[in-house]
């Protein structure tokens, strides 16, 4: 009797061996192959690494990466939380509105996001052109092709998958607590900031790091809305494979970024356990 | 006394509730004292929530006026009433310490922290968990989250301090040793308690009076003997204790299982008597419940002293009922 | 990425609108959003070479049309053998990626002639059978080893006829001066020709371009790149005219209708100094056709009407001197090697590129960023 689940749990393993085996053959091999090359294309050694402090180039490339994420997040993040508490508070037909709006935006394919940015704030787009005629401007503004640009499409294309965890967090938490915060004094602000928040935190770490993921790799708009200008390191790590044949320094960049991504998601699991202590309290 | 309540009368005034067309509270009238442990009782879905939160302020009143120490309170927001307020699951801040939760009222209002400090720590006392200041809510267990919350209701001094339920989630021993703390708070503390129970024993052994509700409306306020004693309508009777009822004269009357006197055949005595049959017998340890088919009557209930009279009487023995005046009660309605 | 891009993108949206010599914005901009989803849909489908037929790897769109047109059919009439496409593009990172593991699928890639110096060498590619393949029907420098040029294709710029009126710019000098040609600048991204129009803008002559100087050449692009934009793609390019964003753009010769057409004529072609750049078609190592039959293929390729077809169909200018003149009239503004260019024009040197491309587009890179 003692047994038994435990030997289901032994059998179960045995079922999924040869899958989990076929996981980690196509995961891993690829990243043991990138590993293998950042450190022996074009010659043994660390050379490709050494080049991130030798080269100014380099690291300005993961410096502009890096801001940009960052500014990216920040603001999917906080336009992100808005909306997702906006769709926990109305009611349940016009969130389902809200709802299906977002998710057809994942549909709709970047370029065609891309250019129509540059429609709508292009130098003769549509604001620019509507601005200056009616004569609040005189030159038109440069919203696009500027990092400024990349911010503008990057954080309209991150801003769903801000929202679906921060949703799926706000729309679990007890309402009853919120009414208690009131009923202690605090006003409508105080608990926002002093229960609302905290309780919505992990929501707000799994949104941030998953923007900020997929930021690192995004690629189509930083190139065009940035004008060719803002150069990020997925850009590069293409340019590095298909062009200049330089595979050594994309395969180190490449690891750079997954151990990069890895760090991030430890300190996520991290997070998530202490939110687990926090959950446990609502019963 | 822990603090002088200085107010805490609160007079609600025809005061009404309606969801679309769906009545939740309708008219009801109340008067409650201040200092005074009053409960709310009814069925699910009588209302009693319904009226807690427009007290509180979370629901909007329909109709009517709710007066606090003779001002109107209807427009003010929650957090301007300054009642305290325990919820049915507590609705502890999950991420705050037991000492943050207590401490949180105070620290809204931007009190002094030497003075938190040392409020906290006399709630702490006040709900016996002094050791557990720096836990988290969720590694206590059900009765002394309850208790945290208690103490995080009271520790503002509020005036008048709603629980909704607050004892729902505990099992049966823990309840009662709860009730007994919370009665003992109460006197200490001199807050107005107004309390929502659905557990007719709860209401009859902690409240000062009662009010039982119905569908949304006030169906009789009493202290709880009054009610016990002298149920006004059949719902009355039936949901606060057991009765029997009587029809005479074209009235009806309430009568309680244990005033009625069960004897063999020929033995009954009293000014009202009717003969009838056991149909059955439930042993309770200190009583004795029978089931009794009279002719011509509904079936008749009846709790006996299982320690007095001889040996208990058998499914199908013919016994006599009967009862003394003062113990059927003449209901005004049905 | 290179010059690729250039034949991505006019296949993709410009053939038809070439020959028509119209195309509004509108559909150009639908053009754009179905190209992210068409590439995708098109890589899926991966040609499988066979022995007895060519397998083009080249960049999609109408592709499949011009060079079926132009040279499968003559080739297929010649020699029984069909010509099939693999449309993913033939990126040197993709070449040198198959040749490596071993499996090779397609035998001529649409590429550029100095993709042959980059990738020849290393032994990523067959020699050119010149037996076959004839030297006489291209330019004579841009018959290499490893591969040879079919067609031509160039760098110019296009000019706002309403900023510069009366005195329009007309080279690349003027072009790199914004204080007398005040205004916004586009690029090409990848270095190429932005590089030669610097060096020419700075004084370089047009026969001692080669080697480039990268230093001087990079201090004239940072001269101008805070009026600078820079494009990646053909359809970028465009748009940064068309839409008004530049006064004077870089674009590939061959767009330079197609933007006087959607601007009304507001914009304007310079072929002055234009940047010869010399398409080739390469055979990645151990193709499955075998050799011969590929030099065949390219051999066919070379034949004036196959030329001509690719003129009229793709827009993309002979490199072989027998096709010269017989350049349509309404071609001969805008094709490299017509009568009324071929003597401003500069040619690129493959040989350079091929050997110092990569690290010239990493420096270039990094001066635009
Ligand atoms: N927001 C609402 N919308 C519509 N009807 C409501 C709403 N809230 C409560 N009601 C209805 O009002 C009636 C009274 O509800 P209330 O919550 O006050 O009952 P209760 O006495 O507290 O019951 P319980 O003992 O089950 O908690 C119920 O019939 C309920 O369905
Ligand atoms: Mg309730």
């Amino acid at each position: 009797m003692n047994g038994s689940p435990l030997r289901r749990i032994g059998t179960g393993w045995l079922l999924v061996l040869p899958f989990l085996a076929l996981v980690v053959a196509l995961f891993l091999g690829p990243i043991v192959n990138i590993l293998w090359l950042s450190v022996t294309d074009p010659e043994p050694g660390l050379g490709n690494y050494a080049a991130l402090v030798t080269s100014d180039n380099l690291v300005g490339i993961l410096w502009t990466t890096i801001r940009i994420c960052v500014i990216t997040t920040a603001f999917s993040v906080i336009f992100g939380y808005s909306i997702a508490y906006a769709m926990v508070h109305v009611a349940q037909g016009s969130r389902n509105q809200m709802l299906s709006l977002l998710l057809v935006s994942f549909w709709i394919s970047v370029l065609v996001r891309t250019f129509s940015w540059l429609m709508l704030l292009g130098r003769k787009g549509l604001v620019n052109e509507t601005l200056v005629n009616i004569g609040i401007i005189a030159e038109p503004i440069e919203f696009m092709r500027n990092e400024l640009g990349v911010l503008i499409g990057m954080v309209h294309y991150m801003i769903p998958y801000a929202v679906l965890p921060l949703l799926a967090v706000m729309q679990n938490i007890d309402g009853r607590v919120l009414s208690a915060s009131r009923s202690l004094g605090a006003t409508g602000q105080q608990t926002f900031w002093r229960v609302y928040l905290p309780l919505t935190r992990p929501g707000l770490v799994a949104a941030s790091l998953l923007v900020f993921i997929l930021s690192l790799g995004f690629y189509v708009t930083p190139a065009i809305l940035g004008g060719g200008k803002v150069l990020m390191v997925a850009e590069y790590i293409s340019v590095q494979i298909l062009v200049t044949l330089r595979w050594g320094t994309a395969a180190m960049l490449a690891a750079l970024m997954l151990f990069g991504v890895l760090a991030l998601l430890f300190l996520m699991s991290r997070f998530m356990k202490l939110s687990t202590i926090f959950g446990g309290a609502k019963a | 006394m822990i603090d002088g309540a200085v107010s805490g009368g609160l007079r609600l005034k025809a005061l009404t509730k309606r969801f679309g067309s769906f009545t939740a509270a309708e008219s009801v009238n109340l008067d409650i004292r201040r200092g005074e442990f009053l409960t709310l009782l009814g069925p699910s879905g009588s209302g009693k929530t319904t009226l807690l939160m427009m007290i509180a302020g979370f629901l909007d009143i329909t109709e009517g006026d709710i007066l606090l120490d003779g001002m109107s309170i209807a427009g003010m927001p929650p957090e301007k009433r300054n009642f305290g307020m325990v919820f049915q699951g507590y609705a502890l801040f999950p991420h705050m310490s037991v000492r943050q939760n207590i401490a949180y009222p105070l620290d809204v209002r931007k009190r002094p922290k030497a003075e938190i400090e040392a409020r906290v720590d006399e709630m702490l006392d006040l709900v016996q968990l002094q050791d557990f200041g720096h836990r988290l809510p969720g590694q206590l267990s059900g009765g002394q989250q309850q208790r945290v919350a208690l103490a995080r209701a009271l520790c503002f001094a509020p005036p008048v301090l709603l629980l909704d339920e607050p004892l729902g989630a505990l099992d049966k021993k823990l309840r009662v040793e709860v009730q007994d703390q919370l009665k003992d708070i109460h006197r200490r503390v001199g807050t107005t308690f107004i309390y929502v129970t659905h557990d007719q024993e709860e209401a009859l052994s902690m409240s000062d009076r009662i009010v039982i509700m119905q569908k949304g409306r006030i169906e009789q306020v009493g202290t709880p003997e009054e009610l016990y004693q002298k149920p006004r309508t059949r719902f009355a009777a039936s949901f606060l204790g057991k009765s029997n009822f009587l029809t005479k004269d074209g009235a009806l009357y309430a009568l309680r299982p244990e005033k009625i006197d069960i004897a063999p055949k020929g033995a009954g005595q009293g000014p009202n008597r009717v003969s009838g049959t056991v149909r059955a017998m439930t042993y309770f340890g200190s009583v004795l419940k029978y089931d009794v088919t009279v002719p011509g009557m509904d079936e008749i209930e009846v709790d006996a002293d299982a320690w007095r009279g001889g040996a208990p009487l058998a499914a199908g023995a013919e016994v006599d009922l009967s009862w003394s005046d003062a113990a059927a009660v003449r209901l005004e309605r049905d | 990425m290179h010059d690729k891009q250039f034949m991505r993108e006019t296949v993709a949206e410009g053939a038809k609108a070439f020959k028509e010599g119209r195309m509004d914005r509108r559909s150009f901009l639908v053009l754009c959003g179905m190209a992210g989803i068409a590439t995708q849909s098109v890589i899926a489908g991966d040609a499988e070479a066979a022995a007895n037929e060519i397998v083009m790897w080249n960049w999609g769109g109408q592709s499949e049309e011009c060079h079926g047109a132009a040279i499968g059919d003559p080739f297929t009439a010649e020699t029984g053998m069909p010509l099939k496409f693999d449309t993913s593009g033939p990126l040197q990172g993709k070449i040198k990626e198959m040749v490596d593991s071993g499996n090779v699928t397609a035998d001529v890639c649409d590429a550029d002639l100095f993709d042959a110096v980059a990738l020849g060498p290393s032994g990523h590619l067959e020699p050119i059978d010149y037996d076959i393949v004839s030297k006489d029907r291209t330019l004579p420098q841009y018959a290499l080893e490893h591969g040879v040029s079919i067609i031509l294709y160039g760098y110019a710029f296009v000019y706002d006829t309403e900023a510069y009126g009366d005195n329009p710019p007309k080279s690349w000098a003027d072009f790199f001066d914004t204080a007398k040609f005040p205004g916004k600048r586009s690029l090409y991204k990848w270095a190429n020709g932005a590089l030669e129009g610097a060096l020419l803008a700075d004084g370089v002559s047009k026969d001692a371009l080669y080697p480039l100087d990268m230093d001087r050449a990079l201090a004239k692009i940072k001269s101008i790149k805070d009026d600078s934009l820079y494009w990646g793609s053909g359809s970028e390019a465009h748009s940064m005219v068309v839409n008004g964003e530049v006064s004077m753009g870089m674009v590939w010769q061959n767009r330079g209708r197609n933007i006087e057409n959607d601007t009304d004529g507001r914009y304007k072609l310079v072929m002055n100094e234009a940047l010869a750049m010399p398409g080739a078609y390469i055979v990645p190592k151990g193709n499955p056709a075998g050799r011969e039959a590929v030099m065949k293929f390219i051999a066919t390729a070379q034949g004036v009407p196959s030329q001509l077809t690719l003129l009229d169909c793709l827009g993309m200018t002979p490199s072989n001197p027998e096709a010269f003149a017989q350049i349509p009239e309404d071609q001969q503004p805008y094709a490299i090697t017509s009568a009324m260019n071929i003597d401003n024009i500069v040619y690129n040197d493959p040989t350079w590129w091929g050997e110092n491309g990569g690290d010239a587009v990493n420096a270039f890179l990094d001066a635009i960023s």
